[in-house]
């Protein structure tokens, strides 16, 4: 028996039962369609936007949040500047004295977390709100999520939908779909009541979360992901506003896309180290028993079954060199090869098959419900690319966590 | 939380796995059928050209050269036979059973083969090629891709592969008749000595000189170890 490929089915099936899972909660609750509703109450909000170094986004990402459709005197932007060293602070300044909605804030650089909380502690507002310095809101972002809060009271804190702003390069266009893909995942989490993180583009909170469980952490670089684990960690309710769109930049070359998801990997691990109590613990219902188990598998699964492609890729190689030295067969191509008998036609073939019909299908979702069109050339480019790129940042946040080594904010 | 979510996922998911099991059954068995049906397809043209043989105690030697007795199909036969084995496993009981056929059909050609040479003074080239599959053969595989790739480029060579565990009388007696030795693999060029060990491509060219005899084609037909 090929215990490898036994590892591999396994992998396969994990991949298929959760993708499996997600469509069926898709069918017990389908995502709401927007409507011109307004909300009947307009909660005050500051939003924060810490930037370090972001000279080159910072005014786009303030005015698309001055174009917010959301009673200007209701609604607050704090920019703060974490210790930059090039133009950001005179371009906050500026945005500052030119709006009375603007509040420029400096300090000495301490990371994003500590940003944050200095924002946090001068702000009154009711909800409050943060928006990293690379994204853009859509203007009625606020609406829908102010909507969504009052949707369900319980709701302590909101998640938008992210899109990739303005996706040209393949390595964006990758990006693109797998942030749609996201968008399904996320509404379906919002389903099952079991978000993971509250992502940096504007996730917005009621005040009283941080007067529960107080501030940002470092956590290990990833401040968004633990204070979802401590949200869930005290019952304090997450949801998804999926109509609440936000555009934001991905990184466009390979070596800056892996140092960001290395960032992340090695964030969901050891964040996974400090909550391990809640994997597996019916406490805390589907975060618990579904999610947080089954990212940690495919984060395991991922790695196993690259290096399986990797070891068999390898010993083909190793087997066609060593024949041609063998043998002194020179090159070539068997034409019998291309009849239908010739086809590996075993089963995980097929298994593989039904995975990437689930993943295309909540591409197609999250297409539908993100109200756009990724195009064909962004497909290929995301089932040709992500399956080799994703396990090296995989492999180095693993190596990255074992070593307990943290991963650079910037 | 809903419980029977997380069973009915479950239960949609291996009904999937039931599916791909099933779909991949389907087609190892349609190739069975495919490769049962070439043989009995051999099986028959081999009879027939027997019974020819038989009935006119001598053979049309002009129409054997229009119409070759030593039919193409036993070459893809081969090379089906392969993917079979490697799909199912060497020890599946029909893969068994299809190659103790390929062998029996293989043997009764390579007799027909003969008689054809004798009376139609033509000059055969044949290669009886002796391998294992029971793992102590490193060098089976190279020496059958070595032939394959040589019956590719040369359609008029003919390569009989046997499989020396395989349980077959017929066979035992062919390995006695010219006394193979299990020190595999083994191959008999024109009933010549047995050679025994790696060749490679020149190695084996040259222990079959009478290919130069033999017309080129460009193109290769099988790469199996058959």
């Amino acid at each position: 028996m090929d215990f490898g490929a036994l590892g591999v089915y396994i992998c396969l099936f994990i991949a298929l039962y959760f993708e499996v899972f997600l469509l069926i909660s898709y069918l017990e609750k389908k995502p709401s369609e927007k409507t011109d509703d307004l909300p009947n109450y307009y909660p005050t909000a500051s939003i924060l936007v810490p930037c370090f170094n972001e000279e080159k986004t910072l005014e786009h990402t303030v005015r698309s949040l001055l174009e917010l459709h959301y009673p200007k005197e209701k609604l607050d932007i704090f920019i703060i500047d974490d210790g930059s060293k090039d133009g950001t602070r005179a371009i906050g300044e500026r945005l500052a004295e030119e709006h009375r909605q603007v509040r420029f804030l400096h300090k000495e650089n301490g990371g994003k977390y500590t940003a944050m909380n200095f924002g946090i502690e001068r702000t009154g507002a009711e909800l409050i709100g943060c928006l990293d310095a690379d994204s853009f809101v859509a203007p009625d972002a606020m609406l829908e999520v102010v909507k969504r809060f009052e949707a369900d009271p319980a709701t302590m804190a909101i998640t938008p939908a992210m899109k990739v702003y303005h996706p040209r390069k393949v390595l964006e266009l990758m990006q693109a779909v797998e942030y749609t893909f996201g968008i399904f995942y996320k509404k379906m989490f919002d389903n099952l009541a079991a978000l993971n993180v509250l992502p940096g583009p504007f996730s917005i909170y009621k005040r009283e979360v941080f007067e529960t469980i107080g501030p940002f952490k470092h956590a290990h670089n990833t401040e968004d992901m633990e204070i979802a684990f401590r949200m869930h960690a005290h019952g304090l309710k997450i949801a998804n506003a999926h109509n609440a769109f936000v555009y934001t930049t991905v990184p466009k070359t390979p070596w800056a896309l892996i140092k960001q998801r290395t960032r992340w990997s090695q964030g969901f691990l050891q964040n996974s180290q400090d909550y391990s109590y809640m994997y597996f613990n019916r406490r805390f219902g589907n975060f618990g028993m579904l999610v947080l188990p089954f990212a940690l598998l495919a984060f395991l699964g991922g790695i196993y079954t690259a290096l399986y492609t990797l070891y068999r890729t390898g010993v083909y190689a190793w087997n066609k060199i060593s024949e041609i030295s063998a043998t002194h067969i020179p090159p070539h191509i068997p034409t019998e090869h291309l009849s239908w008998f010739y086809i590996n036609t075993n089963m995980m073939l097929f298994v593989i098959i039904a995975v990437l019909c689930g993943t295309a299908t909540a591409i197609i979702l999250g297409q539908r419900i993100a109200k756009t069109n990724l195009g064909v050339k962004a497909l290929i480019a995301y089932f040709a690319l992500f399956g080799f790129i994703a396990p090296l940042w995989l492999m180095r946040a693993a190596w990255g966590t074992v070593r307990a080594r943290e991963s650079k904010w910037r | 939380m809903k419980w029977q979510r997380y069973f009915l996922a479950f239960g949609i998911t291996a009904a999937i796995f039931t599916t791909a099991f099933y779909i991949a059954s389907k087609i190892d068995s349609e190739r069975i059928a495919n490769i049962r049906a070439t043989e009995d397809s051999i099986s028959i043209d081999i009879l027939s050209s027997e019974t020819q043989f038989e009935l006119l105690g001598n053979l049309d030697c002009n129409t054997i050269a229009q119409n070759p007795v030593l039919s193409d199909q036993l070459n893809s036969l081969a090379s089906q036979l392969s993917v079979a084995e490697s799909n199912l496993g060497d020890s599946n009981g029909e893969v068994i059973q299809l190659k103790e056929q390929y062998s029996l059909l293989e043997i009764k050609d390579y007799i027909l083969l003969q008689n054809i040479a004798e009376k139609c003074h033509v000059k055969p080239v044949y290669v009886l090629y002796f391998y294992t599959n029971n793992g102590t053969c490193t060098n089976c595989s190279n020496v059958g891709d070595v032939l394959t790739y040589l019956r590719g480029e040369y359609p008029g060579l003919r390569v009989y592969s046997f499989d020396y565990d395989l349980d077959l009388s017929a066979l035992k007696t062919l390995i006695s008749l010219h006394n193979i030795q299990d020190t595999l693999p083994a191959v008999i060029v024109n009933n010549r000595v047995p050679v025994y060990g790696p060749q490679t491509l020149q190695s084996m060219q040259a222990l079959i000189p009478e290919l130069s005899t033999l017309s080129t084609s460009t193109s290769a037909t099988s790469t199996s170890g058959y």
